[in-house]
């Protein structure tokens, strides 16, 4: 195999996804704006690439489209090479995660209203924001990484603002630039820092330089600049509050694919960080990389994470409890899942690490979903505040049962998703033992307060009757729905979204071997 | 070999789908469902202990009917669909079964959305069944919520006139307390060591734990199953929904859910931690007491029929706590046996006391007077009931009852007089209510007054008719419960 050929089979999935992008533009160029053509260009791309990446995890009936042989994945770069890339399980894991969150956004877009303009530019920033996050999930050197999220993060500031209509979306998008720019500087600065300490920025001779260097104050705040940055794009306590007003300000299928999508680009350059080969955390393991270091930084690490996790999952789940907007308790609710997948890397243990990565798949089709959903219901007509959902129970029985399993599923309500990923995670915090069994409590809390908000939705769609006719309540909301649906291709997302969550919450084996498998092999590449 | 239970569990699942689904036609949909159930659970006596000439050793050693498949395998932690039965479970589960058709029957008549009334009466029975064959931690959890919500909406939504409160109160104590249970067994998994939630291997590594845990852990399931039974002070939340609930609920209530904390207490408190068990009794004791003078001292002061056996019931179940508390064979015997008997008489009580309901109008026992002109048959089903509730030799409460103070005298010899003392009370105050009630001058007959319906009288007589026939030959029973390889029986 040639060395263009090679480089080819290996990104694959990621010039699928560029050639949709470009497709896209090219058609827009030549004068083809019909929804259809390159809405079906982009969900195409993405699928595409999502079939290519489970071939690539070893997925059987995929066997044919493999590209990456089995020899070539979790195979840490030789001492002295500095690729730049390298391909894990994990990080194909998360490319998996990312593409099906673009798919099922460009899918339930596919419903948009046809006659409005900014279809192509819509869908070729969303596969150019696909395309970044593919490549995070490649990286094995700082600058790599902090390079591929500026990608997405350029592409996502202007998906939010696009439609250039009203004030909100410019605002919220103008708030997401400013708060990027600054995080990605921070990243950048204390990547430097880094630079400057060890001599080099790659990923795996971080880590040896550091065990025998140890810290010097220029690492350590190189270090800090990096985790502040990367905590605004992953919207950690107390670098969260930009997320719900761009949440709230962005077209709604966009805050799907900043909540269920490009938001996970932050949590997996946090693994890459903390508990790939820089910064391995192994609790007292053998393997630790401190060992001969002046000081061990893992644990102070794991405190502080824990903490910030704690923080996290509290102040979100406080806030949304306050919230009268649907797309604003979403968002906080958003904020704290982050927290428990924190939790997962605090924790740094393979079993945490696979509770981590399957509550994101339960954020992304849930959390997605329900975006899916109330942009869904908003095109139908009904008002932006909880209470607008009056009723919806018995108008648009289908839709709300789908939007009352995700509700349940982000509760953890058994049979969902959302209990198996919590079961996994929590269990997996507790058999870390000492303090990690009270982070588990708290995390166990902070599911049962998240309860209330949930079923206070449940209880405004199903219990209450809708608004008398003529009667504007909170919001504004006709008396009658328009008779359309929600539309084929956002009906069909949120179809497969919803029967995944049930699916994989019966049968949470299916989805959670490979994830087990690719954390332990990710655990295994930082030992 | 059939796996019975799996299929079981898909006849119930199937049959309460369908009876949602089935708009009017509930009913029928309910009750071939209900005599699915009972023939296959008949299959299930038979499988265990091959009768005829059932000689006292199931067929198969251990938990008879076993099934294990992988549902999440953790690196960490492993977690199987495994389900079985022992003589315990069965007899428990006959307890089930038969108060479904009872009940689905009694209800006939029911007007009010038959379609989710049927429904959720069947989604209750599926959860107890459950509970009773789930031999992994995470499987009996799912089955023991699952029964909290289907009753939560039969209160809350067929119930009486405080509906919304006592739905409410039942699903806040009744929740919070499965939720200890839960951190309690998890606990045990994780100090213990245990890596799979099976009940075997949970069973197996909680032995080793040091008795000090055992204490606080069993202390933790103790509670958690305990405001199920429910013990005294956490049982306020039984007598309010008991009167809320339509008389179908009330019956499962007392005939199945309060069961539930027995059969958990045993399976996975005594059974997991019988160290722990050991080191606990003197608060068992001193709740069961509680309970026992409680209940009966407050069922004496009430007005209301159903409030009045509401806390017989906190009665009953005390002693049901003291025969475990007990920790002996008889002990153990002489509880499940009057958790069965209670399930019978319990429920046939609430039905009786709904009858009277409907068919006088109030539930008043100051009110009413002399019924048995205007409602024979139901007058002859309310002093079967009674008889039985108060140990009427050759009716099931009595062999259930003289094994309790047996066991106790054997335990603990002369505290028995506290329970048999309060017996001879109840016993005075049924024989009182029902000379009061029955046979007194007649008051408040509305013109409109008439004999029970015939399904509310079939549904009734045949909880009589088991009483009868269970109160002569106990032994039917005896021989599976005792059969069972749990801590305290022989044993195959």
């Amino acid at each position: 195999m040639t060395d263009a050929a090679g480089l080819a089979a290996t990104f694959a999935p990621e010039i699928v996804v560029l050639a949709a992008a470009l497709l896209v533009f090219l058609l827009d160029v030549l004068g083809v704006r019909r929804l259809e053509a390159v809405g079906g260009v982009a969900v195409a791309g993405s699928g595409l690439a999502f079939l290519l990446v489970l071939a690539d995890l070893g997925f059987a009936p995929l066997a044919a489209i493999r590209t990456i042989g089995a020899g070539a994945i979790n195979v840490a770069p030789a001492a002295g090479a500095s690729p730049l890339y390298f391909v894990s399980s994990f990080g194909l894991v998360f490319q998996a995660l990312f593409l099906a969150a673009a798919f099922f956004v460009g899918l339930a877009s596919l419903s948009r209203d046809p006659h409005e303009p900014g279809a192509p530019i819509f869908y070729g920033l969303l596969s150019l924001a696909t395309l970044g996050m593919l490549l995070v999930a490649l990286a094995s050197d700082l600058i790599f990484l902090l390079l591929a999220i500026e990608i997405t993060s350029l592409a996502t500031y202007l998906l939010v603002g696009y439609t250039r209509r009203g004030l909100r979306p410019l605002e919220a998008a103008m708030k997401f630039y400013i708060i990027g720019a600054v995080s990605s500087t921070l990243s950048f600065f204390g990547a430097s820092l880094l630079f400057g300490a060890y001599g080099t920025t790659d990923l795996f001779r971080l880590a040896a330089v550091a065990g025998s260097v140890g810290y010097p104050v220029l690492a350590l705040l190189g270090y800090g600049f990096l985790v502040a940055g990367l905590a605004f794009k992953t919207t950690l306590v107390p670098f969260h509050a930009w997320a719900v007003d761009v949440y709230d300000g962005a077209p709604t299928d966009v805050s799907a694919f900043l909540a269920g999508g490009s938001k996970k680009v932050g949590v997996f350059a946090f693994f890459l960080v903390f508990l790939g080969p820089v910064l391995f955390v192994h609790p007292g393991g053998p393997g630790n990389p401190f060992s001969g270091a002046p000081f061990d930084l893992g644990p102070i690490t794991q405190l502080l994470l824990g903490v910030l996790a704690v923080l996290t999952m509290t102040v979100g789940n406080v806030l949304a409890l306050l919230q009268k907007e649907m797309k604003r308790l979403l968002a906080y609710s958003s904020i704290s899942q982050a927290g428990y997948m924190l939790l997962g890397i605090a924790v740094g243990s393979p079993a945490s690490l696979a509770g981590a990565t399957f509550q994101v798949l339960t954020h992304v089709l849930s959390k997605g979903g329900a975006f899916l959903v109330v942009a869904g219901v908003a095109g139908l007509g009904v008002g932006p505040l909880v209470d607008d959902w009056r009723g919806l129970g018995s108008r648009r029985p289908l839709t709300s049962v789908a939007f009352a399993l995700m509700l349940l599923s982000l509760a953890g309500v058994p049979l969902t998703i959302g209990f198996a990923s919590k079961f996994v995670l929590f269990s997996a915090v507790v058999d870390a033992r000492g303090y990690f069994v009270w982070l588990a409590v708290a995390g166990l809390l902070n599911s049962a307060l998240s309860v209330f908000y949930y079923a206070r939705i449940l209880k405004v769609v199903f219990l209450q009757d809708p608004a008398p006719a003529g009667a504007v309540v909170g919001g504004s909301e006709p008396a009658e729905l328009p008779a359309g649906g929600l539309g084929y291709g956002r009906a069909a997302a949120i179809a497969i979204a919803t029967v995944a969550i049930v699916a994989l919450g019966v049968y949470p084996q299916f989805a959670l071997g490979p994830i087990q498998a690719a954390a332990s092999h990710f655990y295994a590449l930082g030992a | 070999m059939l796996p019975l239970i799996s299929i079981v569990l898909a006849t119930l699942a199937a049959g309460t789908a369908l009876t949602f689904l089935a708009g009017a036609r509930a009913r029928w949909v309910a009750l071939a469902t209900s005599i699915a159930f009972l023939g296959e659970v008949a299959l299930m006596f038979l499988d265990y202990t091959g009768w005829p000439g059932y000689a006292g050793t199931p067929l198969v050693p251990g938990f008879a009917e076993q099934e294990t498949h992988a549902w999440i395998h953790l690196s960490w932690l492993q977690v199987n669909y495994t389900v079985g039965v022992d003589g315990i479970s069965l007899v428990l589960i006959l307890l089930t079964a038969i108060l479904q058709i009872a009940t689905v029957v009694y209800s006939w008549g029911e007007s009010k959305r038959p379609a989710g009334y049927f429904g959720l009466v069947l989604l209750t029975c599926f959860g107890s069944f459950g509970v009773f064959v789930a031999l992994d931690v995470l499987l009996f959890f799912l089955f023991w919520e699952a029964v909290l919500v289907p009753m939560f909406f039969l209160i809350g939504y067929w119930g009486g006139p405080r509906r919304r409160y006592a739905a409410l109160k039942f699903f806040v104590y009744t929740h919070v307390a499965s939720i200890v249970m839960l951190v309690g067994l998890l606990a045990t998994v994780f100090y213990s060591g245990a890596t799979s939630l099976d009940f075997a291997a949970v069973d197996a590594s909680a032995r080793g734990l040091p008795a000090i845990d055992q204490s606080f852990l069993f202390l933790a399931l103790f509670f958690g199953f305990g405001v199920k039974f429910p013990i005294v002070p956490f049982h306020t939340w039984l007598p309010d929904a008991h009167v809320e609930a339509p008389t179908g609920g009330s019956v499962l209530l007392a005939g199945l859910l309060l069961k539930l904390g027995g059969y958990g207490l045993i399976r996975w408190g005594v059974e997991v931690l019988p160290t722990g068990f050991l080191h606990d009794r003197p608060v068992l004791f001193a709740v069961a007491f509680l309970s026992i003078a409680w209940g009966s001292v407050v069922s004496l002061a009430q007005r209301d029929l159903k409030r009045m056996i509401a806390f017989s019931s906190i009665n009953h179940m005390g002693i049901v706590l003291l025969a475990i508390a007990l920790d002996s064979s008889l002990g153990l015997l002489a509880a499940v046996l009057l958790m069965f008997a209670h399930g019978i008489v319990s429920a046939l009580l609430f039905m009786s006391a709904g009858s009277v309901h409907h068919t006088f109008g109030t539930r008043d026992l100051a009110s009413l007077g002399g019924i048995t002109p205007t409602a024979p048959v139901l007058a002859t089903i309310v002093m079967a009931g009674s008889l039985a509730s108060l140990g009427l030799p050759a009716l099931i409460g009595f062999p259930a009852e003289f094994a309790a103070l047996l066991a106790t005298w054997q335990g603990l010899q002369y505290w028995v007089l506290i329970p048999l003392g309060i017996l001879v009370v109840t016993a005075a105050f049924y024989l009182w209510m029902m000379q009061r009630m029955l046979f007194g001058p007649a008051r408040a007959v509305p013109p409109s007054a008439h004999d029970v319906p015939w399904f509310e009288g079939v549904g009734m007589g045949l909880l009589v008719g088991l009483t009868v026939l269970f109160g002569i030959l106990p032994s039917l029973l005896v021989n599976v419960i005792t059969s069972s390889p749990v801590h305290g029986f022989p044993g195959p």
